[in-house]
């Protein structure tokens, strides 16, 4: 619920942004629907050019070893008619008539070509702007449903990138110059709206992606888990009849019911457990099956709450907690944004905070975008070091639980060193039998009937 | 993202001289971290608590095992969003729900969610650690702690041979000692066996007077007593017995194999123990009848771990010296060591009255099908078997002599083996007691 007013809201402030991008840049005339289309055709007519060029460079090469150094004027102004006047001849680039003279053809060429890289250009620009807003769209639309960041920053990016590329070939864009040194009037104007509504869409589209992050997880617990129930009882029963005999469809289940989702379930199928006969001799995988419905079956019984923990149903937070805290938090950084942001970007108010010397106030740098890194810096600065000081301060000691308790400590202390006194005893004792060993055979001379056998196995 | 974009717009901004595109990068680096100190304020991990419970800390391989895990917020803040991951070993089987969940937390509250488990793979296991992760409500700024505290659980050899003898013998409904041969000894006992001659030295109350009437002859009654047998399963867990395919080595079947043994040992009132012993003995269960006796053996078995070499001598020391009675002791070794050590440990065996068989993984069939290889690795483990073949044949020949069986063993007939052998003991009244 909170995610889909969250997505409503999202909708809206991209909706605006680009409604406001569009706005500010109409007057610039780039919003040509076609544009699209003559960004490719002009792409495509100058690749003909360079295609045809190359074409009757090679032909001609070829044609005059053969024919003494003569060029084929025909060949060469048939193939211009061909390839490009027959091709083209609807654009606006090409030619109407067909051409009878190679000289012609040649200076229509160079022409040609150095119009369709100029065309090119501009139209490129052009396409760019429609290429953005498109891919500016399609992630908005992928945030919607993949509620991921990334996608939220590319919409938002694709979006601004129209006006960094206006920004470019110097058209009418969004600005704030001079910049107002009252803060209402800042407020007010066109370019700090558009800026706000655009950091507003950001700031809504991450609040969405927040509040679905923390209740989709709980509800896709309990469709899962409703999903792997199904399937499990779906493959016993399958399992069933089988044993019984009967055919069963390979297929039906698992679309049915999403059980390829389910890994326990898939690594039975690997295992070739239902779907066919010869599955029965699987018996180990079979059995698995079988014993996890038991198992849940009687967890699910003789635990109420087995469900609930299973799905985690506990864990969801509150929908009135989430809108609450997502209105105050995000109304709190609006208000702390805009207002540092104005600080940081209106010299005016700083030097009447630095009460700076007469020369400075008076300098050209002072209306320079570039002054706000001069205070961006080390005020961004300041709010790492402050979270910084204040986790320092606030530290509080991590009461760390060893990765054992103490019993199973001293229990693996206690393997330790007996193994260490069964290895020292074994060693001790064949030690001695080596001794003995060696002593009998000292003394004895006759053969054993055992070193008998051993030198046999050796010998043969 | 947001990073990217403030420095993309900051520096469009100063090229284009643009004070909108400064102004939005400016809006998107201070959106960044002026939330910082809050987050700061708020994100202390050590206010979290994760609790982890299990149904049972020992379970046999196959079994399911739901795991519990609640976590705790001890703190007077609140965590916007919190996900925890609850680890558990990379061999077991995820079987249902989620081992992970990510929500926000109150103060003094707590949230539980469960998975279950399946084991996989005898051995001791850990569950956990947990991993913790707190991220801030718009995924900028985050903080990770990790609580070390883990779970150990015990992982028992697979049960699934005796639950499948169980319900073979269930099904022809002859109960669970199908097959079974009694041992007997005729002699002392309650049951009649039979007459015989009487011969000068017999106790006169054994003679059965109104036999010897009819005969014309002394007879006397014989009567019979049922005997059980004490059998002694040597398992060899030196590294050439782990190799094969995992879950599938020569070490696992030879396990599997005890495991059987001793579940149709106490079915049976006989005395089966187990020593598992690589270059020392890892541990020696003496036979006996207890309740716990097949929990100690699995145990002990569960534990086993396929390193060192095979020290036979030093096993069988041991093991003469914990039991003096006569028994069968059952070697489940690969013989790949040199059989100097083997002979000698077969030496010690004989001489204190014990009888020995062994029953003998042969490695080549344990690993991959020679299908699978290319020309020269086909050819190479052709040679290799055949080696190894001749090699386990000479000590075959060798341990003959003194008439101990090698059964060379694969896969398949391995428990069909021991289940033979130990039926043939009973029958032959091998090491009774």
């Amino acid at each position: 619920m909170v995610t889909w007013i969250l997505r409503i809201a999202s909708i809206a402030t991209f909706a605006y942004m680009a409604f406001l991008v569009y706005d500010i840049l109409n007057p610039n005339d780039i919003w040509h629907w076609a544009v699209p289309y003559e960004f490719v055709v002009t792409v495509f007519r100058m690749l003909s050019l360079i295609v045809f060029f190359l074409a009757t460079t090679m032909v001609s090469g070829l044609v005059s070893a053969f024919t003494g150094g003569a060029l084929p004027e025909n060949v060469i102004v048939g193939l211009y008619n061909t390839l490009v006047l027959r091709t083209w001849y609807m654009q606006p680039y090409g030619l109407a008539d067909p051409l009878t003279n190679i000289q012609q053809v040649w200076a229509s060429f160079q022409m040609n070509l150095g119009n369709v890289l100029v065309a090119l250009w501009n139209n490129t620009f052009l396409f760019l702007y429609f290429l953005c807003a498109g891919i500016g769209i399609a992630l908005f639309l992928q945030s919607l449903v993949r509620m991921d960041h990334r996608f939220v920053g590319g919409a938002f990016i694709s979006i601004q990138a129209i006006v960094i590329l206006a920004a470019f070939r110097h058209l009418i864009v969004p600005d704030i110059s001079p910049f107002p040194a009252d803060f209402m009037e800042f407020f007010l104007t066109q370019g700090q709206i558009l800026a706000f509504v655009s950091f507003a869409y950001l700031e809504v589209s991450y609040q969405m992606i927040y509040s679905s992050s923390v209740g989709k997880p709980v509800e896709d617990r309990e469709e899962t888990l409703k999903k792997q129930l199904l399937a499990l009882r779906q493959a016993t029963r399958k399992q069933d009849a089988i044993e019984r005999g009967e055919k069963v469809s390979t297929t039906g289940m698992s679309r049915s019911t999403g059980a390829t989702a389910f890994s326990f379930l898939r690594e039975a199928m690997e295992r070739k457990v239902m779907g066919s006969q010869s599955a029965l001799e699987s018996l180990d995988a079979v059995s698995d099956v079988r014993r996890l419905q038991i198992y849940v079956d009687e967890l699910l019984q003789s635990d109420s709450r087995a469900r609930d923990e299973l799905t985690a149903k506990a864990a969801a937070p509150s929908s009135s907690y989430v809108i609450g805290s997502a209105i105050t938090g995000s109304a709190i950084r609006f208000l702390t944004v805009v207002a540092v942001s104005f600080i940081l970007m209106s010299p005016n108010v700083i030097r009447l905070l630095l009460n700076l010397p007469i020369g400075i106030e008076n300098s050209v740098e002072m209306l320079q975008p570039e002054i706000v890194v001069l205070f961006l810096v080390p005020i961004v600065g300041v709010f790492p070091f402050a979270a910084a000081l204040i986790s320092w301060l606030s530290k509080r000691e991590v009461v760390e639980k060893e990765m054992l308790t103490k019993e199973e400590k001293e229990a693996m202390e206690k393997r330790k060193k007996d193994l260490a006194r069964k290895r020292k005893e074994t060693e001790k004792a064949r030690r001695a039998r080596a001794k003995a060993r060696k002593k009998r055979k000292g003394d004895e001379s006759e053969v054993d009937e055992w070193d008998k056998a051993l030198e046999d196995t050796y010998k043969r | 993202m947001v990073v990217f974009a403030g420095v993309l717009l900051l520096t469009s901004g100063f090229s284009f001289i643009n004070f909108y595109l400064v102004l939005l990068g400016v809006y998107c680096v201070i959106g960044l971290v002026v939330t910082l100190p809050l987050f700061a304020l708020t994100a202390n991990l050590a206010g979290i608590e994760v609790d982890r419970q299990i149904d049972k800390v020992k379970v046999f391989s196959g079994d399911f095992l739901r795991v519990r895990v609640t976590i705790r917020n001890v703190s007077r803040r609140h965590f916007d969003f919190i996900e925890v991951h609850d680890q558990y070993p990379e061999t077991w089987i995820l079987a249902i729900g989620e081992n992970f969940i990510a929500s926000r937390i109150e103060p003094g509250s707590s949230m539980t969610f469960s998975y279950i488990l399946q084991a996989r793979m005898r051995g001791r296991y850990f569950l956990g650690p947990t991993e913790v992760i707190m991220r801030d409500r718009l995924g900028l700024h985050y903080y990770k702690r990790i609580l070390k505290e883990q779970t150990e659980v015990l992982v028992y050899p697979t049960w699934k041979d005796v639950r499948r003898l169980e319900s073979f013998a269930k099904q022809r409904q002859l109960g669970l000692m199908f097959g079974a041969h009694r041992t007997k000894t005729v002699g002392m006992g309650t049951d009649f066996a039979g007459f015989r001659e009487y011969v000068p030295g017999d106790e006169f109350r054994l003679i059965d007077w109104k036999a010897s009437a009819k005969r014309g002859d002394m007879v006397v009654k014989q009567w019979e007593q049922e005997k059980n047998v004490q059998i002694i399963c040597m398992v060899d867990t030196s590294g050439s017995m782990g190799n094969g395919y995992p879950e599938n080595t020569k070490l696992e079947y030879a396990i599997r194999a005890a495991v059987l043994l001793t579940h149709m040992g106490i079915e049976r009132k006989d005395l089966v123990g187990t020593c598992v012993f690589s270059d020392i003995v890892h541990g020696y269960i003496p036979p006996g009848t207890q309740p716990n006796h097949m929990y100690d053996v699995l145990e002990v078995l569960a534990m086993a771990e396929p390193k060192g070499w095979s020290d036979y001598e030093t096993a069988i020391a041991h093991v003469v010296t914990q039991s003096k009675k006569r028994s069968l002791i059952i070697w489940l070794t690969d013989l790949e060591r040199s059989p100097a050590p083997l002979l000698n440990a077969m030496k010690t065996l004989v001489a204190n009255g014990h009888k020995s068989l062994v029953i003998s993984p042969f490695g080549p069939w344990f690993e991959a099908p020679v299908g699978q290889f290319g020309p020269v690795e086909k050819v190479l483990s052709e040679a290799v078997s055949e080696e190894l073949w001749e090699r386990r044949n000479k000590i075959a020949r060798a341990l003959s002599r003194f008439g101990i069986n090698v059964i060379n063993v694969g896969p398949e007939d391995f428990l069909p083996t021991i289940i033979r052998s130990y039926e043939q003991a009973k029958q032959r009244g091998v090491a009774t007691f």
